[in-house]
Formats: structure tokens, sequence, C-alpha cells
């Protein structure tokens, strides 16, 4: 660990792990060198969400709302870190105004990546429902087709 | 609007206050804006560009206007003006979009090369702006009366406050028995005559990720290295000896304007370069003969 004045610079080895998902820790976290991949688990599977470059953010979820980590963060390559906890987030707003606007701008960037990735799964999930609807009703259509061709009663569904 | 924008070529100038009665930007602007066209350089005004604060109509529209005609030719040729607002223009800040050619911005991030380039006017790490707004805008409206009257009797305020300021500090630091207050202040090197706390503004963004660091508004021109490595350069103004920051795929060069436009690019493009920057074709290095000839029928077309 290391300081420079009263802002605390991290850095993590390759693969080290800076939270895991479930953690209680509330620092968040600016990139200054290297990546960082966030990722998390369902159903036992490890799914990358983001791969972070210098300058992004991470962990702010939980230093604004105290709630535990939602996900996983991990370093790729030799990784330094500027570490922000909740007393000093207003301090280095104060000090570096410029920080809190590209702090909502990333934060509007990714309600807006959500936002499509939302749409895409109604959208796709919509598809499916009209494509299993339409694939239903052909199925009907053609029982009934047959069974008028055979005179037999058409099954009821 | 969009303040993250990636350039392989930029220039720098701050605080060309176009439009102030206290000096003259015609000619040497319009060189300046001429080069970056000639040598493909998208630019920066990083700042104080028009100097709404102290405005002289006819001082704007007679050096503005030369320039204004090659403005037009930057998007022509698929380059860019970034205008970033100063405390002197800061009414712009209602246009903070893309107006025409230009992009208004409250900062840039830029990346060129692998470098990451924070260009950002300064003025709000300003000590003074900070804590005074309503006392520094009282004081540039009086220095836009005194203007009105005369330049030289806004030489002659302008010295007055500076001695005022520097002996009231010496009388509330107690007749500099008490250091108290330098001791807040932060420590380190600083461009002479610069507030500590421009130094700091740059450490900041240095912490976060940036490579180099461009400000102007002290209007006092210099480079620093600063901790680990991060650079940082204030640009200084126009009223005397402009700096200018070169930025050419990561690499930077900080010197006078005048040098710049006197001594040529400091990265010159060759001609492949040229090439491929007009067409967006970029020659193979394997293939090298055949690909390049193809390249120079396209851009004889």
């Amino acid at each position: 660990m290391k300081a420079v004045g009263q802002r605390e610079i991290q850095r993590f080895a390759d693969g080290e792990i800076i939270f895991a998902e479930g953690d209680t820790s509330t620092e968040m976290y600016v990139v200054r060198a290297g990546k960082i991949e966030i990722s998390k688990h369902v159903a036992g599977h490890s799914i990358r969400l983001a791969v972070l470059d210098r300058g992004a953010f991470f962990g702010e979820m939980s230093l604004l709302e105290g709630l535990p980590r939602s996900a996983t963060a991990r370093a790729i390559g030799n990784v330094a870190v500027l570490v922000l906890r909740p007393g000093s987030l207003l301090l280095q707003i104060r000090r570096d105004p410029t920080f809190a606007f590209e702090l909502l701008q990333q934060l509007s960037g990714r309600i807006r990546d959500l936002n499509e990735k939302l749409v895409l799964k109604l959208a796709t999930a919509e598809f499916g429902n009209r494509l299993a609807r339409s694939a239903f009703m052909m199925s009907a259509a053609a029982e009934y087709t047959t069974a008028r061709d055979t005179g037999d009663q058409p099954a009821i569904r | 609007m969009k303040t993250t924008v990636r350039e392989d070529r930029l220039l720098v100038v701050s605080d060309v206050h176009m439009g102030n009665r206290l000096h003259r930007t015609r000619r040497a602007f319009r060189e300046f804006v001429q080069f970056a066209l000639d040598h493909r350089y998208s630019i920066c005004i990083n700042g104080d560009g028009i100097d709404i604060a102290q405005l002289s109509l006819s001082y704007l529209v007679s050096d503005l206007t030369p320039s204004l005609g090659l403005f037009v030719r930057f998007g022509d040729n698929d380059l860019r003006i970034y205008y970033t607002v100063g405390n002197h223009d800061i009414a712009l800040e209602h246009f903070l979009t893309d107006i025409g050619r230009m992009k208004v911005v409250p900062f840039l991030s830029v990346h060129s090369g692998d470098q990451r380039i924070r260009v950002e006017h300064g003025h709000m790490y300003d000590d003074m702006f900070l804590r005074f707004p309503r006392l520094y805008f009282l004081f540039t409206a009086i220095g836009r009366l005194a203007i009105g009257i005369s330049p030289g009797f806004y030489e002659a305020l302008h010295n007055f406050n500076v001695g005022f300021i520097r002996f009231s500090n010496w009388v509330l630091h107690g007749f500099g028995l008490f250091e108290k207050k330098k001791k807040e202040e932060p420590q380190g090197d600083s461009i002479p005559g610069e507030q500590p706390y421009f130094r700091e503004g740059a450490e900041n963004a240095g912490l976060r990720g940036f490579d180099a660091v461009v400000f102007g508004h002290t209007h006092l021109h210099g480079a620093l290295t600063l901790a680990d490595g991060v650079r940082y350069y204030n640009t200084g103004s126009w009223f005397a000896n402009p700096h200018c920051v070169a930025i050419d795929q990561g690499r930077i060069w900080f010197g006078p304007v005048s040098e710049l436009v006197e001594k040529g690019d400091p990265f010159p493009m060759s001609e492949d370069e040229v090439v491929a920057a007009i067409t967006g074709v970029y020659p193979v290095q394997v293939l090298a003969s055949e690909p390049v000839k193809l390249v120079a029928e396209v851009a004889d077309r």
C-alpha cells in the first residue's frame, strides 16, 4: 500500500482479487494503471460483466448504498488503483471537481448500457414468445387440416 | 456532450482572450490556426479564448473573423476544434455542445497513442475563484471598466491590486511572523508564481490515471514533472509569449507558439502518414510498395 498525501494508492498483481461478491467493504476505486475484470457468479458459473480500463470507477455501488458487493473485481496484469473511502469521497470532489462530473458520466453510460441490454433481452423474449405462438398455431392448424381431411374430430388443446 | 476523445494530433493553447482591448491576436492566432490546418492538427482552445467578461465587440470581430474562415476547413479535413470553457467565457457553459465545427466542453480527456491527457482551463483550482466567486467577478467587472477607460489605467490598477493582495496576505499572516497558512497549502514544487493548488489539481488527475495534464488560467507558462512521472503543463496566455502543447500519438512537445510556427512541426508527418490521414487507408508494412501506390492513386483522385 502506498499513500500520496492523504490519498491512498493500492497495487495488485495479476489475478489478485480486489473484492469478492458478498464482501461488506465499502471503498470505491479508480483505475490508475492496468485493467480490472468485473465478474459475477450465476448458477455456479462466473460471468464476466466488464473489463475496466484506466480512469474507470468501480465499487461505487457499495460506497453509495452501503450494501454488500454485487460482483467480484480482479486485477488483469499489474494494477494500481486510487482508493476512496466514504469519508474521502466528498473531499475528493472538492479537490477535483471534474471527478464528480466523470463519475456521473460513467454511471449514466452504465445505465444506458443496461437499458439497451434489457430492451434487447425483452425483444428477444418477445420474439421467442411470438415464435412459439406461431409454431403452436401452425401445428394446431396442421392437425386441424389433417383431422378435417380424414374426418376425425380435431383435438381440443 | 462528449468529453473523452481520441486525437492522434492535437495542439492546445489557452487564454487567447480574443476581444480584450489589452492586446491584439488577429495575425498571430490566424497563423497558429493556419499552422494547425497545414500540419493536420486538431486544436483545443483551453479556456478564455473569447474574452466575454472584458469584451470589446469590435476587437473580437476584427481578431476572430480571419480565423473563422479557417475553422470551416477543419471539418472538411476531418479535424476538430475543441473549446474548453474558462472563467472569462463562463457564459459559454450554456452552449456545452457541438456548435458547428466547434465542440464546447467543460474539460477534455484526450486519448492519444497510449497516453491519457487531461486538458482543462484550471480556474476550478483557483483558490480565490472558489472561495470568493462574487469578489472575483466584481474585480473582473472593475477590470472591464478600467480597460474601457484606458489599457494603461487597467495595468496600473492591476499592479496596485497585486501589491494590495500581497500586502494584505503579509498583514493577515502576522507580518510574516506566523507561517500557519502556508503550512496548510499543498507542499512541493510549482510553476514559478503559480498557487500550489493548480499543481495539486494536476496531481489529482494523475492519480486517476492521466499521464499528462494541461492547464491555462494563471497566465504563467511552465512545465513540471509530478510524482510517478505525471507531466503538468501550463500554456500561459497570449498577452505575452503564448505557449502551446503539441500532441502526436501520445508524444508531447511544449514551447512558445512563435517557435512552433516559425521552426515548424515538432512531429512532422511522413508523406504516407499524410495520405493515410486524408484517405483513411493505411499502407501495410509487409507489402509496402503495392498498397502505397494504390493509396497514392486514391489521393490523386
